[in-house]
């Protein structure tokens, strides 16, 4: 008899377990989104960048040219400085040498200001170091170090990493001082995988023996390039006469021209991207390590890391939404000022939302109605509500149960 | 339904209106040619929160209240009401300013490199070295400057030399100061940057669209503030500064004629709606040469000739030319640093100033060494010593304030022996080679010696102090020490060498003992 009670409340405490690991509708509604296009997809919902320049003093200005030249076309691509770590280790436009206060250019010809009138350097000077740098990538900080110095990622979040300077085999020279080495970078890319901090991360360097320095990664979801392999120095590209020094190498060089014909809502995949290296142009064997990387790279998007593009829905109102003519029906929850004013039903949303977002578009028809869509977000407002009710619902009726059996049982035996 | 709908729109506008008028948003910009030829420009950005407090550092462990604000910068109102600030200044300068040929700056923080400095009231709750950690990293995000590192190690509160500016409330716990300077601190567009982003025009209309960093840090000095204060009666005040010193002589054929758009390449568009008044000074020189200043819609009042901008036709461009003068020639000034100071009174009259010296641990006073020269006599009554807190190595920088006496139109020559400590290896900075840079002493002018009451602690100088026309703050020139530098290759040669050597040694010893010579007696062929 009692082991028929110990029995029942067993297995209702197991039906306990299994209803609270059925995953919601939410969840369910969240993957499918993602899975929309096949599996192929990256997955993510916003964009970071760490971009590091690791050297000091004035000749190494073309370091600081390329790492600014990253800035610029991630910036342009989309990604706000609220999401872009920059770190540079000296400072070049204001530097007394620099004949043109204030610019950093990256061509001879001068024709391009990489340093412009709005930039915002996170980590600068002597705040540049290895310990800052593995700090910045694992979160690991003083608890008042201040947002813009963090890395706020999360797991749907694609983190371009760039780093430039001086290196060698399997290491990388912080301000001729202390260096990085190949496994410090994958540990510390480990830890991110661990703490859930990225969904793909892409790693490019740009130093003379570069390949070498992603050849130690160890977790998923990274794709790495870099400039030269073991053995083999990295070029820089040309000399400007008046400032007296070289302003860009060569492999950001040829990157950067290549970015200069992505926009926000270009196609170009990574495959283009790689299709760029070229032995000639470089003077070194460019390489790219994608065994880590789950996705085909003729199907990955530059503008899966470059820019602040992400997968979208938009659904076309097919409705015209004038304010003074939809007295009735005007919903309570969506604000006036968000409406577009007087949309007619014959404009193309499709082409008024492509011009700056890479999303995928889909015509009322398939999906739902206007009303539709207000109905499913109301009811999909309540759901949650009514799955919680009915979960605490069962949770006190089987505690209920058992208090009643285990009385019972007491009672029985005394 | 349209008269319901206007109704809402008119009381949105008044509320707003009434939120406004407690806002108040002034913006000015002053010129001043100097007699080398060169032209100083103050830009002033002043927020006037009326009727506000700063946070009482004893409501600390609670909720802070909300605070709304439309023209008072959020960010900036955030962080001091975090961290419970009365009182912030901060100014990042580039450059060295040149008390001798362009006089006492408008705004008296030139020192050269970063300063941060804050008056905040005790809390149990938090300690003030606790929010001061606190307010120098929430700045350094705030700025892109490298405030985190003004540390213990850098940290001094030098209360006779940085009296408050506005008042201090009341609360019933007293004001502590912290101070830090950084010398070798940059400044560049990326300080700039964010000090945009705190003005409610931003730097697109007024005023503000002159700053163009390309040509403001092409500028022989160049320096940017932040000074919030509380004015009891008033309310909270943020002032944002950028002052300069540029050269229109380099940039034309000789001439020191200058525009705004020789000057900044801009000139003024549109001018800021949200500014309650927002005007352009320019000071006459007060030499004999003719001056032309255009265009001609302005007002003249002791000494200055006023622009109102918003009143003034656009595109606004301000110029001043000296039309009678062929070329202008200036000389050259060359000034070497010692670790000595000398200080010269030009006037005909006693002052008193308080001498502040706040030294990092890198240097140490020899303070029974200390000799005062005046006019080559040797005054030992001139210095009278307030504080002085010694240094603690690798701990605590020095902190040295005296009053002196400077007697008229007289040269005094301070001078003091130092030893250099040692620093541990790991101390140095990636570029070792270039030294320290040592912060600037701060020199403060009291009330000349006519009056029998010294009074140091006054924050609001009596008038007779105006007409002498002291300036509240000097700062000395930013120096440059060499440490002893370690080599730092030795490690790596040392280990090579002495692992070389042992290998020798060990092979020749290991060879000498177990290498045995026998000979072998080759037996001749067979045949």
């Amino acid at each position: 008899m009692k082991a028929v009670l110990f029995l029942f409340a067993l297995v209702c405490t197991l039906w306990q377990c299994v209803h609270a690991q059925i995953p919601s509708e939410q969840e369910q509604h969240v993957t499918s989104f993602f899975n929309s296009h096949g599996g192929s997809t990256s997955r993510h919902t916003n964009n970071w960048a760490v971009l590091v320049c690791s050297s000091r003093y004035w000749f190494n200005y073309r370091h600081m040219a390329n790492a600014l030249g990253m800035y610029r076309t991630v910036k342009r691509l989309g990604i706000p400085d609220s999401n872009i770590i920059l770190m540079l280790a000296d400072d070049t436009a204001c530097n007394s040498r620099n004949k043109f206060p204030g610019c950093v250019y990256a061509s001879a010809a001068r024709d391009l200001d990489l340093y412009g009138d709005n930039i915002e350097v996170d980590y600068r000077g002597y705040e540049v170091t290895v310990e800052n740098f593995i700090r910045v990538l694992t979160g690991r900080m003083d608890p008042s170090v201040p947002r813009s110095k963090r890395l706020l990622t999360d797991d749907r979040s694609n983190v371009f990493v760039y780093m430039t300077g001086h290196g060698g085999n399997e290491f990388l020279k912080f301000q001729d001082n202390e260096e990085i080495s190949a496994f410090d970078i994958a540990d510390a890319f480990e830890q991110m995988w661990q703490k859930k901090r990225y969904n793909e991360i892409f790693f490019m360097i740009d130093t003379c023996q570069a390949n070498t320095m992603y050849s130690k990664f160890y977790s998923p979801n990274i794709l790495a390039t870099g400039s030269s392999e073991l053995d083999e120095n990295s070029y820089s590209h040309e000399n400007d006469r008046d400032l007296g020094i070289s302003v860009i190498d060569r492999f950001t060089h040829h990157i950067l021209r290549f970015m200069e014909g992505v926009n926000k809502t270009s196609q170009a995949t990574m495959q283009d991207l790689f299709n760029v290296y070229d032995y000639e142009k470089f003077m070194s064997h460019a390489g790219v390590r994608s065994d880590l990387f789950r996705r085909p790279l003729d199907q990955t998007y530059i503008t899966d890391f470059f820019g602040g593009v992400s997968q979208a829905e938009v659904m076309s109102p097919p409705l015209s939404l004038s304010p003074s003519s939809n007295e009735g029906s005007e919903p309570e929850n969506v604000p006036e000022s968000e409406l577009p004013v007087e949309l007619d039903q014959s404009l193309d949303f499709t082409s008024w939302i492509s011009s700056d977002t890479n999303a995928t578009v889909r015509s009322a028809d398939e999906v739902y109605g206007y009303d539709g869509i207000l109905h499913e977000l109301n009811s999909r407002a309540h759901a949650p509500k009514q799955g919680e009710n009915m979960q605490s619902v069962r949770a006190w009726v089987s505690t209920g149960l058992l208090v009643a059996l285990v009385g019972w049982v007491g009672s029985n035996t005394t | 339904m349209f008269w319901r709908n206007n109704i809402l729109a008119v009381l949105l506008l008044c509320c707003t209106w009434c939120l406004a008028t407690s806002e108040e948003f002034h913006e000015a910009l002053t010129f001043r040619p100097l007699q080398d030829g060169r032209l100083a420009t103050r830009f002033t950005f002043t927020t006037l929160l009326r009727g506000a407090y700063p946070r009482d550092p004893s409501t600390l462990q609670e909720e802070d209240e909300s605070q709304h604000y439309a023209i008072f910068p959020l960010a900036l109102g955030q962080v001091l009401r975090e961290y419970a600030v009365t009182e912030l200044h901060l100014t990042l300068n580039a450059g060295k300013w040149d008390y001798d040929h362009w006089g006492y700056p408008d705004e008296p923080g030139v020192g050269t490199g970063a300063e941060l400095w804050a008056w905040m009231g005790e809390s149990a709750a938090r300690s003030v070295d606790e929010r001061w950690k606190g307010l120098r990293n929430a700045l350094s995000g705030q700025f892109c400057a490298s405030l985190g590192s003004l540390d213990e190690q850098r940290t001094t509160s030098p209360e006779l030399t940085f009296r408050p500016e506005g008042s201090l409330p009341q609360w019933g716990t007293t004001h502590q100061l912290r101070h830090g300077t950084l010398p070798s601190e940059h400044v560049c567009t990326e300080n700039l940057t964010p000090f945009l982003k705190l003005l409610p025009c931003k730097s697109l209309t007024g005023i503000a669209s002159l700053l163009n960093p390309h040509r403001l840090f092409d500028a022989d000095w160049h320096g940017l503030g932040v000074h919030v204060r509380y004015l009891e009666n008033e309310g909270i005040e943020v002032r944002l500064s950028f002052q300069s010193v540029f050269d229109p002589v380099r940039y034309s054929n000789g001439r020191r004629d200058w525009s705004l758009r020789s000057v900044f390449d801009r000139v003024i568009d549109r001018s800021c709606p949200i500014a309650h008044s927002s005007e352009i000074r320019v000071a006459i020189p007060k030499e004999e040469t003719a001056v032309a200043i255009t265009p001609d819609s302005y007002t003249t009042h002791a000494g200055f000739v006023y622009f109102n901008v918003s009143n003034a036709s656009k595109p606004l461009d301000i110029s001043m030319s000296w039309p009678d003068e062929q070329k202008f020639e200036y000389g050259s000034s060359q000034s070497r640093g010692r670790l000595s100071v000398s200080i010269t009174n030009h006037m005909p009259i006693t002052i008193q100033t308080s001498y502040l010296e706040s030294m990092p641990w890198l240097l140490q006073f020899y303070l029974h060494s200390l000799q005062i020269y005046s006019n080559g006599v040797s005054r030992d009554d001139l210095i009278s010593i307030v504080s002085y807190i010694p240094s603690v190595p690798h701990v605590r920088p020095t902190l040295f304030q005296a009053i002196l006496t400077l007697p008229p139109k007289s040269t005094l020559h301070l001078s003091m022996d130092v030893i250099k400590p040692f620093l541990r290896y790991t101390e140095h900075p990636p570029d070792a080679q270039r030294g320290w840079d040592l912060p600037p002493a701060v020199l403060v002018p009291l009330l000349h010696s006519n009056s029998s009451t010294l009074d140091p602690g006054l924050s609001n100088p009596p008038s007779g102090f105006e007409q002498l026309r002291l300036p509240r703050r000097m700062y000395t020139p930013v120096l440059l020490v060499d440490l002893a530098t370690p080599d730092f290759s030795m490690p790596y040669n040392v280990i090579i060498m002495s692992c070389t050597l042992i290998a020798l040694i060990f092979g020749m010893v290991f060879n000498l003992l177990t290498r045995k010579f026998t000979l072998i007696r080759v037996s001749p062929e067979p045949k």
